[in-house]
Formats: structure tokens, sequence, C-alpha cells
């Protein structure tokens, strides 16, 4: 690795101002980064550490929604009772997310903003219908999950903007299940990950891992034409089996989940 | 921690005791040279091909050397003014320190940068470009035999084989290595028998990925060099230096703590050359330490594809085997040559046949290297054999364990070698196997998707032969005792067991007892720690050597008029006046042998077999083909256990082991040789999540009547039986045959599409 | 761009000179000569370099030394007297060559803080992040089991 700047920010206007050199990265948890920087796939110059940002509040709004700060770690998240109680999911998703030890730097913003579509929280957030609020030196907007993402590691985050805020709406009367294969060893990036999201006999469903970002399925049936390429987790055609299968395991344990 | 001198009449053999080194690993301090830093000391990092195959044009290295930080670059050409024929191998002089001339696979060393910081040796290697003429390259083992994409010109053999001189300056072809066996007349029997049946299987490429990757550090003076190395065969290392630099033995000194996991790769020349000279020429300590990724450059598991065939008569006795075996070597021999013989001969299974022929081939290919990986063959030779076997016991309805239990080589009966059977328990493990397996019980295959299937096979080894340990055992002042041994200890525990042997000839405790590490200065000669051998051929020098000084202190009592029973520490003052001198025993072990003839037929072809079988139990998601293994059965003759406990981990170590090569594992190349997955991101090895559910592990009784008490080798036993056994699972439950490995999800689903 | 950073380090207040780029593993084997925990997969799958980190375990290989400053940071070092965890490992020889086990040991004491009693499912899952070649998994297994067990007459 070459060395870089490193700059620990203690205000989010400071992040963001530091952002704006070209050639900047956050980092957050910092195991996404450090493994493109140690794989000479990134090579910045300067590094900003959002890590003394005061964002890492876990509580439920007034409506019920879940509001998690961008800088809560995947752990505190997957180990919170207000998370196990009110979104079962989240916590079974995450207990099988990488290894302890990633989940206990990791944070949901930098889990977010990677675009990696092997990655389990987008797939899901999206089909739950999540927002996150970003901030950047125009000032805050908000976004979907969904709208994150424009392709393989492509975010459609800005120069020197950053996810502050996820909000989660309530679960209320839904349920969700959130499946992921692997094909090699059962520890694994996934070959395909399927959340479903049944609102009645409604279902969202998003795919991710098979496609080069998270995708919604307008129906069961769109699965057939999903565009899929082949990697070294299968070939396209086995990936399209794996689809099919998951698919209706997703559903199937959507519709049994007890909340 | 104290460990006092204790005399005891305790058996120390047959006890589990717990290894002499585990308060050092699990507080962190056990010694690796992954951690060793010397004062001045400097980092290389390599410069690798990015062909395939390639002729170099030029290497540029001026803005690399002019990098702030960088201490020089090394390239084949300042090699050669060290050593004009920078050439080495166990098997054949065919691999270059650094590439001269030529390239033959990606991530063939071809540079090295040397700088204090390793950081900045990294970035500098960034900076060094090289320019090839791209030749025609080859990857497949059976194109290789026939292909005009040459990758050596000239064959060289090292000599160190008696039956390899004859391939000396042979030109134009990939053939490294032809072995050739035949007894009796297969022809004939084959055409002569009521049923054939021929089958082809394949296994991939894989890397032993040791946790601790390969490491070398050398210093030096004009006249003396010390390699700190993680190295299974330090004796080697020290040979085949000293050879390269037309040095005499004991000027050089090869020095090896622990190692962190060998498996077969830390074996014969690694890094052990390149950091030697590197440290001759740049006058300071070098240290070389791969990443996980350049392992997969480095050593790596032969490819294979065997051909088999067999005669068999209708009542399931197999009259004929005819055996074909390709091995994928890579660019460089490495010890392939060794596996395509010693393994070689054991291709039709431990099988009482005798009309019997054999063809192995070992192949040259622009991969990385194929060398010795645990089983040293025999994997694969068991996938096909025991593959086969099954299918034939299904085609004719007999059941998989009768139809073994009819041929199995049984005490005393030629193997195809013509060697007569000895001490190796084929019928017994089969008979255990066959209880712990609740074989006799009905078992319920299920109905919905997921079905669920159970498989058997055994399979064995021939440990090399012959090869030379000898040991040293001192008897200090105190009575307490030193062992001296170049036998390494990987995790294997071998330090343990060699204090086990000896402490059991001295009547000490085994804990009171000091294992001294590999080192050439000091430890006496020992062919390599590999192929199991070292329990039986180390254990047995450690033992002669046990005796020798015990007799040497029977012997100074009765010169000093002592009772045969005064304890030994005032024999000692007796002998000089006060508690001062010491007696070395010393022993030297090499086996009886008798190497075979053109048709490699021999009396003695090994001192010993190993014999392994496992039994799986498993479920196939037909919807996906994913397998799940819910029971795992080992069972193995390995004489009599030195250390139960040991046995007992050194079995599921190695099947879990398999297991990966079995299920997932895999190099994946592209069509121009580039690996893809040369990373544990993406080349997965088993972790906890892919354990079978249930694992047992049992060796028979049994004894090795010329090993250490009984006693032989475990390490790779294991390794033997579990990919056939689940290949039979597979088919019992979904009634599919997979014949090439890893038999990943897709593969088992795909098959099943096919049906 | 070398600064210094002053952490506490096994108990105890400490500085060290570091790099930017530089982990946490490198300036513990650097700069105090420890080497228990260990750059191993590089990419903080195999769990060679575990450190505790303000009391949470963390892939060492990955964690930039400049980050440390102001924290706890704990290695495999950092206790003297042998604990239940690491008695337990000897006792039921979980482990072989020993290169990834002072990470085990690390990652056990966590588990175990978490789960005093934890089932087979359990274990399997909160140290599927850590890696061993040899395989010692069943045996690991054991002793972590045992190491409960100890715990808990304590």
């Amino acid at each position: 690795m070459k060395p870089f700047e490193l700059l620990e920010p203690h205000s989010l206007r400071e992040a963001v101002a530091a952002l704006e050199a070209s050639d900047a990265r956050p980092m957050s948890g910092g195991t996404a980064i450090m493994l493109m920087m140690k794989a000479g796939v990134l090579r910045p110059s300067r590094l900003v550490s959002l890590r003394k940002l005061q964002l890492a509040e876990l509580e439920v709004a007034s409506d019920g929604a879940l509001r998690v700060g961008a800088m809560t770690t995947l752990r505190a998240i997957e180990r919170s009772d207000v998370v196990r109680k009110g979104w079962p999911v989240i916590a079974k998703t995450l207990r099988t997310l990488s290894n302890v030890r990633v989940r206990n730097v990791a944070t949901l913003g930098g889990h977010l903003a990677h675009g990696d579509p092997h990655m389990d929280l987008p797939p899901l957030l999206a089909a739950l219908g999540a927002t996150v609020t970003i901030a950047g030196a125009k000032g805050e907007r908000t976004s979907s999950v969904e709208a994150l993402y424009s392709g393989y590691l492509e975010t459609t985050l800005k120069k020197g903007e950053l996810i502050t805020q996820v909000e989660i709406p309530a679960l209320g009367k839904k349920r969700a299940a959130y499946l992921k294969c692997t094909t090699r060893s059962a520890d694994d990036w996934p070959a395909l990950g399927v959340a479903v999201v049944l609102d009645g006999d409604k279902p969202t469903i998003v795919v991710s891992a098979a496609t080069d970002r998270p995708t919604r399925l307008a129906s069961v049936e769109a699965a057939e034409t999903l565009h899929i390429e082949g990697d070294l987790h299968g070939s396209a055609a086995y990936k399209k089996q794996l689809l099919r299968v998951f698919l209706k395991r997703a559903i199937n344990e959507a519709r049994n989940a007890s909340h | 921690m104290k460990r006092a001198t204790q005399a005891t009449e305790t058996p120390q053999v047959g006890r589990s005791v717990e290894r002499l080194e585990s308060w050092l690993k699990v507080t962190g301090k056990a010694e690796y040279v992954h951690n060793l830093r010397l004062p001045g000391m400097l980092y290389g990092k390599i410069f690798r091909s990015n062909v395939a195959h390639g002729r170099i044009k030029r290497i540029d290295t001026s803005a690399a050397r002019a990098l702030a930080g960088v201490h020089s670059v090394v390239t084949a050409a300042e090699i050669q003014k060290v050593i004009p024929e920078p050439y080495y191998g166990p098997a054949f002089h065919d691999q270059p320190i650094l590439a001269v001339g030529k390239v033959r696979h990606v991530g063939e060393p071809v540079a090295v940068v040397l700088a204090s910081d390793p950081h900045v040796a990294e970035e500098a290697v960034h900076l060094i470009t090289a320019e090839y003429e791209e030749l025609p390259a080859v990857y497949d083992e059976v194109e290789a035999m026939t292909s005009k994409a040459i990758v050596h010109d000239e064959l060289k053999p090292a000599g160190t084989f008696p039956d390899l001189k004859h391939l000396k300056g042979r030109k134009n072809t990939n053939v490294a290595l032809e072995f050739r066996l035949r007894r009796g007349n297969a022809e004939k029997a084959m055409k002569g028998a009521e049923r054939v049946f021929e089958h082809r299987f394949r296994t991939q490429q894989v890397m032993h990925t040791p946790l601790e990757p390969l490491v070398s550090v050398a210093e030096s003076t004009e006249s003396t060099l010390t390699i700190h190395t993680a190295s299974q065969s330090p004796s080697f290392v020290r040979i085949e230096i000293a050879r390269l630099l037309g040095w005499p033995e004991n000027r050089i000194r090869v020095r090896v703590p622990f190692l962190g996991g060998g498996f077969g790769a830390k074996l014969y020349i690694k890094l052990e050359a390149l950091v030697s000279v590197l440290s001759l020429i740049a006058r300071k300590p070098v240290k070389i330490s791969l990443t996980m990724e350049e392992q997969f450059f480095t050593i790596t598991k032969h490819a294979s594809t065997f051909r088999i065939k067999s005669g068999v008569t209708k009542d399931g006795r197999i009259v004929a085997r005819d055996c074909e075996v390709w091995w994928n070597g890579g660019a460089y021999a490495d010890i392939g040559p060794r596996v395509t013989q010693k393994s070689g001969f054991t291709a039709p299974g431990p099988y009482d046949v005798q009309d019997v022929s054999i063809d192995s081939y070992a192949l040259y290919t622009n991969l990385p290297p194929a060398g010795a990986l645990r089983g040293f063959g025999i994997p694969q030779l068991v996938w096909a054999y025991e593959s086969h076997t099954d299918l034939i016991a299904r085609e004719l309805g007999i059941d998989p364990v009768e139809f073994r239990r009819r041929n199995l080589l049984r005490e005393g009966r030629p193997q195809a070698t013509g060697t007569p059977m000895k001490d190796a328990a084929l019928e017994k493990v089969l008979e255990r196997l066959e209880v712990l397996m609740d074989w006799k019980k009905p078992f319920d295959r299920g109905e919905g998707t997921v079905r669920r299937g159970r498989g058997i096979a055994i399979g064995f080894k021939a440990c090399i032969a012959n090869t030379t340990s000898l040991a040293a055992v001192n008897i200090n002042a105190d009575g307490s005792v030193t062992v001296y041994t170049s036998c390494v200890d990987m995790g294997q525990g071998s330090d343990t067991a060699m204090a086990q042997i000896a402490a059991e000839v001295l009547h000490v405790a085994t804990e009171s007892v000091t294992v001294v590490h590999s080192d050439t200065d000091v430890t006496p000669f020992d062919m390599a720690t590999l192929g199991s051998r070292s329990l039986f051929h180390s254990g047995n020098a450690v033992k002669l050597a046990a005796a020798d000084a015990l007799q040497k202190i029977v012997q100074l009592r009765k010169e000093l008029s002592l009772s045969a029973d005064t304890p030994v520490a005032d024999v000692f003052k007796k002998k000089y006046g006060m508690r001062a001198g010491s007696v070395m025993g010393a022993g030297s072990f090499i086996p009886p042998y008798t190497p075979p003839d053109e048709n490699g037929q021999t009396d003695n072809a090994t001192p010993f077999w190993m014999v392994g079988a496992s039994g799986v139990e498993l479920e196939v998601d037909t919807e996906t083909g994913r397998v799940k293994l819910t029971r795992l059965v080992n069972v193995a003759d390995v004489g009599t256990p030195i250390n139960p406990r040991v046995v007992e981990t050194q079995l599921s170590g190695g099947a879990i082991m398999q297991l990966g090569f079995t299920l997932f594992e895999k190099m994946l190349f592209d069509a121009e040789g580039q690996l893809r997955n040369a990373s544990l991101a993406e080349y997965k090895i088993p972790g906890f999540l892919d354990l079978p559910k249930e694992i047992v592990n049992e060796a028979v009784v049994a004894e090795q009547r010329n090993g250490p008490f009984g006693g032989k080798g475990v390490g790779e036993t294991a390794t033997f039986g579990v990919s056939p056994a689940i290949a039979n699972a597979i088919h019992d439950a979904v009634g599919v045959r997979l014949t090439e490995l890893p038999m990943n999800p897709e593969a088992v689903f795909m098959a099943l599409q096919k049906k | 761009m070398r600064r210094t950073v002053q952490f506490r380090l096994n108990g105890e207040a400490v500085e060290a000179q570091v790099d930017s780029h530089e982990t946490l593993v490198e300036v513990l084997q650097e700069s105090f000569g420890l080497y228990g925990a260990r750059e191993s997969c590089g990419q903080g799958l195999c769990g060679c370099c575990t450190l505790l980190v303000d009391g949470t375990a963390v892939s060492g290989c990955l964690y930039l030394a400049t980050l440390a400053e102001g924290r706890e940071v704990v290695s495999i070092e950092g206790n003297t007297e042998p604990d239940a965890v690491q008695e337990a490992f000897v006792e039921r020889s979980a482990f072989q060559c020993g290169f990834c086990t002072p990470g085990f040991v690390l990652m056990t004491r966590q588990l175990l803080d978490e789960h005093p009693d934890p089932d087979d499912d359990t274990i399997r899952h909160y140290l599927s992040g850590n890696l061993c070649r040899c395989a010692a998994y069943p045996e690991i297994i054991e002793a972590v089991k045992l190491a409960a067990q100890k715990r808990s007459k304590k």
C-alpha cells in the first residue's frame, strides 16, 4: 500500500469538506476499503475516517419506523433488542453476514454505500422500503435504498456525499424473509440473495448477487427473463435455477414468519 | 513451567500425551519463520510473469530501482554471476531461481525488489515492466502428451533417481516421466473376462493454503550461510543449496522452528535458493514472505485424468485391471515424477488382481507447478478406482462392501508390484467400517426433493522407499533427555511422538524430554517430513538412538561397578567427580528395499502400507444439487497408535481437508492461463459451517511389526477414501455418477438434469 | 507521514511511531515484538490476526494502527496467567500447527462473554470467521464447551 493522508473529522461538515478533494475516500469500518487498498484496486491519497462523527443512534420513531445512524455497527444492530423484536429478519440476516470481527467494525452506512451486489442488507432493506438520508456540500437529500444502486460497485452517491441515517418502516402486518445461497464453502459471498416482503399476498421481491445490483422483480414470473451472468459462483443457467428455487423458498419462509 | 526429570515405569507410547508445545501455541509464543526479523534485514518482493508461456524480450527495472528506499532489484542475470546454472528440483534440475530467458506459467518469479521496508518493495514491484514474446501454451494433461506447445526445450533429470538418468537431454516432449508396470497379462485376461468395464475420472488443481504462507530468511558471510526456513525438508535444503553454490555442506546451516502448516507445500526448494543467493549478493539478511495469494503460483496439487478398465467375472471377481494415469505437473516437475511412480504403482487399488497393466505419465503444462500435497497422488487414484469399483458392484448387483471383501488383498498376497502384502489391515478396516456405518441395516433414501444416500470407499498407500532417517539422543548429567532429529513438527505432533518413543526406551516421562528442532548444524540427516514417513522412519531412528544411549549408561554402570538401579545422575557424578558430562546415543535407520525392474516388479516395494477407508451418509437437495454430509466415518490402520489422541485428530483433520478438495476447492484458470481465484475470498477452504453433522474416527487394532513399538504414519490416511465415498453416496441417493472433482452443487445439479 | 500514536496495549500505556498505511498487526510486531497476531489471508477471513480493540474483536490486518489512538488494545499476550480458554484448548488438543490458535482463543473468550453456555450451532456461527487449515474444528468445539464449564465453576 502506498502512504496516504488520514483525516478524522469531528463534524459532518468537516467530513464533507474533506471529501471534496479529488482522490479522497470515506472510511467507516474500514474493512471494504482496506481490502481494496491492499489489493491495489484503490490507491487514494486521502482517507477520511468517519468514526468520530456522532452518527450511531438507533431508535424507533413515533411512527414506528426504525432510525439507524449510518455509523452504527452491524453488530450493534444485530444485538439490538429493538431490532430483534421489530425487524427479526434483519437480525437473522446479520447472523451470517461476513463474520463477527467484520460486523464489529463495519457500519450500516458503509455497508450500503459500498455498492457490491453480493452484500446482504441492500436487497433486504430495498424490499422493506427503507430510505437513506444523504448529506453533501449542497445540503441534505433522501433516497430509497433501492435507488442507491446504479451498477456493479456503482452508487448514485455523488462525490463528497455521505449517508447519515437509514430509516426502515415498521413491518406492521408485513412478513419478510431473506435467503442467500452460497455455492462453495457455506461461509462465502453468495451466488444469489433473495429478499421477499409480503404485504398480505402481494410480494415485493428484490434479488441480488446474481445481478449487478439489487434488482426488483415485478413478479415471480419475471424471474425467468431476468438477465443473469455466470461467474465464479456458477453459470448463468445454474443461477437461474437457484433463483427459481430460492424465490419459492423465500416466499414460503416469509409466509411462515412469525412477525 | 518446570518439567522435572521423571524416571517412570509408566508406558509412554500408547498414551494420549498432551503435545509438548501446547502452551507455546495457545499463548502465541511458538516460533515461526513468519515472525523472524533480523537486524539490517531486507525484504524481498517478487515480480511475476503475467503470461503463461513466453520468451522474455526485456525487463525494465529502472523505475523500480529509482524509487526511494529500494536497495536493489535482481533478475536472473545477477543470479547467474553467483550461480551460473541456477536450476534446482528434487527430480529434475528444471526450475530456475528466477526466470532465465523464458517464463512457463503465470506467476513465475522474474525479478525481486529488495528494500528494508516491505511496503516500499511492493510499490517498486508495480514499477517493473516486462515484455514477452508469447508462445503457444498447453494446460490439459492429456493434451500435453501430444501437444506442439512444448514447455521445456530439453529435459534435465537431476540424477538423484537412478531410473531417470536415461531421460537426460531428451527434447520435444512434455512427458517428464513415463512409469510402466506389467504383471501377468492384463490384455489376455481382459479378453477372457465375462464382463468388462471402463471409466474415466478427473481431478482438479488445488492448493494446500497453509495459514503460515511460505517464508524463508537467509543470512550470510563470505564463507557461511544460515537459512531460516519454513521447510519440511531441512536436510534436503542443505544438500541442494550446497550443490548450487558449490560449497561443502558444513558451511550451510538450515534452521526450522515450528511450521504454521505444511501439508507438502513446504518441501524441497521453494524460496531457499532465492533468499540465499540474494543475501550473498546484497550482503545483508534477506526475507521473502509470500502472501496467501502468491502461494497459488508456487506449488499446488496435481490435477489428473485416470482411465481405468477392469475385467470381472459375473460373480464379482476382478480378473484384470488396466490403468492409465495422466498427471498434470505444471511448469516445473518438483516431486511430480515420484508421485507418478511411487503412487502410480497402487493405481489398481488394494485388490488381488494378478494381471495388471499400469501406465502413469508425468506431464509438463503451463500451469503453476504441482508437487506433494497430503496423500501424494493417492487421493486422485482412489477417487478413480473406488468410484470405478463401486460402479462395477452396482452393475453386477453386488453389495459394495461385499464386492470389496471378495477382492481385497490378503496378508501375503502379491500386490501389483509383486510385493507380498504385509501388516496392511485391509480386511479389518473394511469390516470395522461396515459395522460403524450400520451397513447391514436398511437405509431410508427419502422421497421428497431431498434424498439421502450412503457410500463407502477404501484406499491404500505404499510408504515411499527407500529413505533414511538418523537421530541422536543425549542423556544429560542430571539424567534429563534431549532428542535431536531433523523431523519437522508442522502440527502433526512429531515432537511429541519422538519424545514418547525416546521416553519409552529410557523409562522417563515424555513431558520431561526436550526435542531440539531442526538445525542442520546440530540435528542429523533426515530424508524429509513427508508422506507420513516420519513416525516410522524418524521414530525408528530415535528408538535406536535412545537404545544406544541407554546401552552406554548400562556399560558405564558396569565400568564403575555400580548397581543396575543406580540413578543416571549418580552415575555421571561418579564418573566425572561432579555433575558433568553426558552420553550421546546415535541411531540410523533405512529399511530394506528392492528397486523395481523394467516391469515395475519387486519383492520389496515399501517398508509399510497405509490403509484408510471412509463411509458417508449424506443428503442431496435435488432442486439445487447441494450436498450435505450427515455422517462421516473414517477408519484406518495406523499400526499401534503411539498417541491415540493425535491419531484421532490426524484422521479428522485429513478427512476434513479432503472434504474441501471434494466439494468445492478448485483453482480456476481462464483461457490464457490466468488464475482467477488466488485468494481466500475466492478460493474457499472448509470452515465450521462445512463440517458434517457427525464425524467418527477410529484406528483398528493392528501392529506394524517393523515400526517403532508397532506404529506407523497417519497424516495422509484419512484423505484416501473421502472423495469416492461421497460420489458413491450421491449415486446411492439420486442415481447420478459424477466423475470429476469438485462435486459442487452445480455439477450435481447438472448431472441430475442430464439423467 | 509518520505520526505518534498513543494507546493502551495489554494494560500498559504505550506509544509508537507509525505510517498511515501500517496496520495494527504490523505495529505490534515491529514496535512491540508481539507475534501472536499474524497476517495470513490478509482479507479478514481467517482470524489469525484477531486483536481486541476496546473489548471488541477486530481483524488486525485490516485495522489501521493510527486509528488505535486512545484505545485499549489487547492481544493474546495480554494475560500472564493462563485462562480457562487456554487450559481447555490444551486439554482438548484443540490445535495442530498452532498458527490460527491465538485468534481462536481471543474469539472464544468473546463468544463465552456473550454466550456463557453456547450450543453447537452458536459456536459454529460465532467462530465461522476463524479458519483452521489443519481442521482442528471438532476439537475446538470440545474446547469451547469445556472452557464454558470451567468458567462457570469459577
